[in-house]
């Protein structure tokens, strides 16, 4: 009966033939590695924020009335609310760890080079739309801690001459966070912020199945040729993409959900300051706020640096700088470890961010 | 030098915020070196007040505009400085109403009234680093500058079961807080019922005291049962997670080994 089915299925789709070319026959670098994965498992993450969020957002009320209370009730009556808001709101961190470490990865391993432009440039994307997503999301419990932390987020545009004031005007939809702001980013988070991540997504798979997967510069080597014209990269003698590396991806996959579900039982509130339990009040400004620990270090640089616009542009030039690094870099060793200078300020703006994150949090 | 740009390459992205520390701008003339020594402490005395981490600002008890130095202290503001001994009453009693009916008909108010010389707010509570009010107020060295301690003793052991069972809702819910869990409603029964009390404090009649102690006991049994019931969500909820976490867990070495030993 079963074999009938598959038959009947695979006369019609030929299913077969797309799982030899997309799965047991299609291979992957020999020296693929642990980091090949990372990308999956934020892939694994966004579909959970995807799922927790719409469970969320049947009982959320996105008006400030009752944005707060709705949280409440998700976290208290509401049966395995506090499991998917938590969920929500670990994974969400998470996810920036795994995204960022997949771009580290990638850099690491110089898989951004020719013909790979474009999918660095969608992976880049997606680190920024990521991010947008955390702070579009922060606002919407609509707490002390995201009422105040949106408020001064929203109003860094204003150091830009001419265009600042109806910048900021245009984030909170008013003279300041208000109602509309928080429709506004409601909106942004639920719609727009999905709907970019899903053609980013798109747009990134599609390069990475049509160009195929970099061969890593570190391990066993693989004969490369040269790239004069458009051709799949293929890697003979390579392992099978399943079983082979799905497994070594289902094992990551699954201790992201460990470690989400480690930190949701032994660190609830890691995410969630007293702040963030007290509605938000614009009459009464907490007396520290900080951003989220990803934004600690750019916060920090924004405070160091004396002037707010020359801040703000330095910043703006280094996510261009960060966009358009495949085009910049245009020497042909791929071994990171063999570019001395190119190592040394690698390692130096890990340590940077790191010392800088540090140093806002406790500023 | 590309390479200097690049190491700054991913020291960015978005967002600046600095706290904002809201004071009231009498604190720009109180903290300076010119102003009186007995007028330059209240706003150290302040910052270490119950009012001060309550959002309770100079202008709330002393009016003026708390916004704009030349009409700090205007009288068609509301002004009002340092009240005297016998107006304490009524400038705490803008906000503490229910405590100053009680006060004015207790033997402390009427004393006030009718002397002058009567203990006020001030007298037990302080002034500018006036702290969250507990039982401990009633003590000897305090109640003995007027009268005996006899009278204050019995009210104080009325008060102290009590007063006990306050503090471990206040404790169990501020655990339960730090913890995750919303306990705003119960804070709010719990605020409700504690000011209820301090009332009670302010009418000095032992017997009444003890007649009214036992349905804030009742009240607080109730609370500390809903807390207890939170606790017990709290350990399910973790233990919950807790058994997520080693299916997943295993889930991975499953698939770890698998992987390692396919071939």
């Amino acid at each position: 009966m079963v074999k009938k089915i598959l038959n009947w299925i695979e006369v019609r789709i030929g299913l077969g033939e797309l799982i030899r070319t997309h799965l047991t026959g299609y291979l992957v670098p020999v020296n693929i590695n642990i980091f090949h994965t990372l990308g999956l498992v934020a892939l694994s993450g966004f579909i959970v924020q995807v799922l927790t969020g719409i469970l969320l957002l049947t009982y959320y009320v996105p008006q400030p009335e009752y944005a707060f209370k709705s949280v409440q009730n998700i976290m208290v009556s509401v049966p395995y609310g506090w499991l998917f808001r938590l969920m929500h709101v670990v994974g969400s961190n998470l996810i920036v760890i795994a995204v960022g470490s997949h771009m580290l990865s990638v850099f690491f391993m110089n898989s951004y080079k020719k013909p790979r432009e474009l999918t660095w440039f969608s992976g880049a994307s997606m680190l920024l739309i990521t991010l947008t997503f955390c702070l579009s999301g922060y606002l919407l419990p609509w707490s002390q801690l995201s009422y105040w932390a949106t408020t001064i987020v929203t109003n860094i545009p204003s150091a830009i001459p001419v265009f600042g004031a109806i910048t900021v005007k245009c984030l909170q939809g008013g003279q300041s966070v208000s109602g509309i702001t928080l429709g506004r980013f409601f909106a942004l988070h639920v719609v727009v912020m999905p709907l970019l991540l899903l053609t980013s997504l798109s747009l990134h798979l599609f390069l990475i199945r049509r160009i195929g997967i970099a061969t890593p510069p570190l391990g066993r080597k693989e004969e490369k040729r040269p790239w004069a014209a458009f051709h799949h990269e293929d890697h003979p003698g390579g392992y099978p993409f399943f079983p082979d590396f799905v497994l070594k991806e289902t094992s990551m996959v699954m201790a992201f959900f460990a470690l989400m579900f480690l930190v949701i039982t032994f660190a609830p509130t890691l995410f969630l300051p007293d702040d963030a339990n007290i509605p938000a009040d614009p009459f009464k400004t907490p007396a520290h706020i900080k951003p989220e620990w990803y934004f600690l270090a750019p916060y920090q640089m924004l405070k160091v640096v004396p002037n707010k616009f020359v801040g703000i542009s330095l910043q703006g030039i280094m996510v261009a700088l960060f966009f358009l690094w495949p085009f910049l870099d245009v020497k042909k060793e791929d071994n990171l470890l063999k570019r001395r200078v190119l190592f040394s300020v690698f390692i130096a703006t890990l340590l940077g961010w790191v010392v800088l994150t540090i140093w806002g949090k406790y500023s | 030098m590309r390479y200097l740009i690049a190491g700054c390459l991913l020291l960015m992205l978005a967002a600046s915020a600095q706290a904002a520390d809201h004071e009231p701008i009498c604190i720009l003339c109180h903290d300076a070196d010119t102003m009186k020594p007995e007028f330059r402490k209240i706003p150290a005395a302040w910052r270490t007040s119950w009012h001060y981490r309550n959002g309770v600002a100079c202008n709330d008890c002393h009016g003026g505009d708390a916004a704009d130095a030349a009409l700090a202290m205007s009288r068609e503001r509301g002004f009002v400085g340092a009240p005297k001994p016998q107006a304490v009453p009524e400038f705490c009693g803008k906000c503490h109403i229910g405590i100053l009916k009680n006060y004015l008909e207790s033997g402390h108010g009427k004393a006030l009234k009718a002397s002058g010389r009567g203990p006020n707010c001030v007298t037990c509570h302080g002034s500018h680093d006036i702290q969250k009010a507990n039982v401990d107020i009633i003590n000897e060295q305090r109640c003995t500058q007027c009268h005996t301690y006899d009278r204050a003793r019995a009210m104080k052991q009325a008060l102290s079961g009590t007063e006990q069972k306050l503090r471990d809702v206040e404790s169990a819910l501020q655990k339960l807080s730090s913890q995750g869990m919303y306990t705003a409603e119960e804070e709010k029964t719990l605020f409700r019922t504690e000011a209820e009390f301090r009332t009670l404090f302010h009418t000095v009649d032992v017997p009444l005291v003890k007649e009214r102690t036992d349905g804030f006991d009742h009240q607080l049994a109730v609370l500390q049962n809903r807390a207890d019931s939170l606790f017990v969500e709290l350990r399910a909820r973790k233990n919950f997670s807790g058994f997520l976490t080693l299916v997943f867990v295993a889930g991975g070495a499953v698939a770890y080994l698998l992987a390692k030993t396919y071939r």
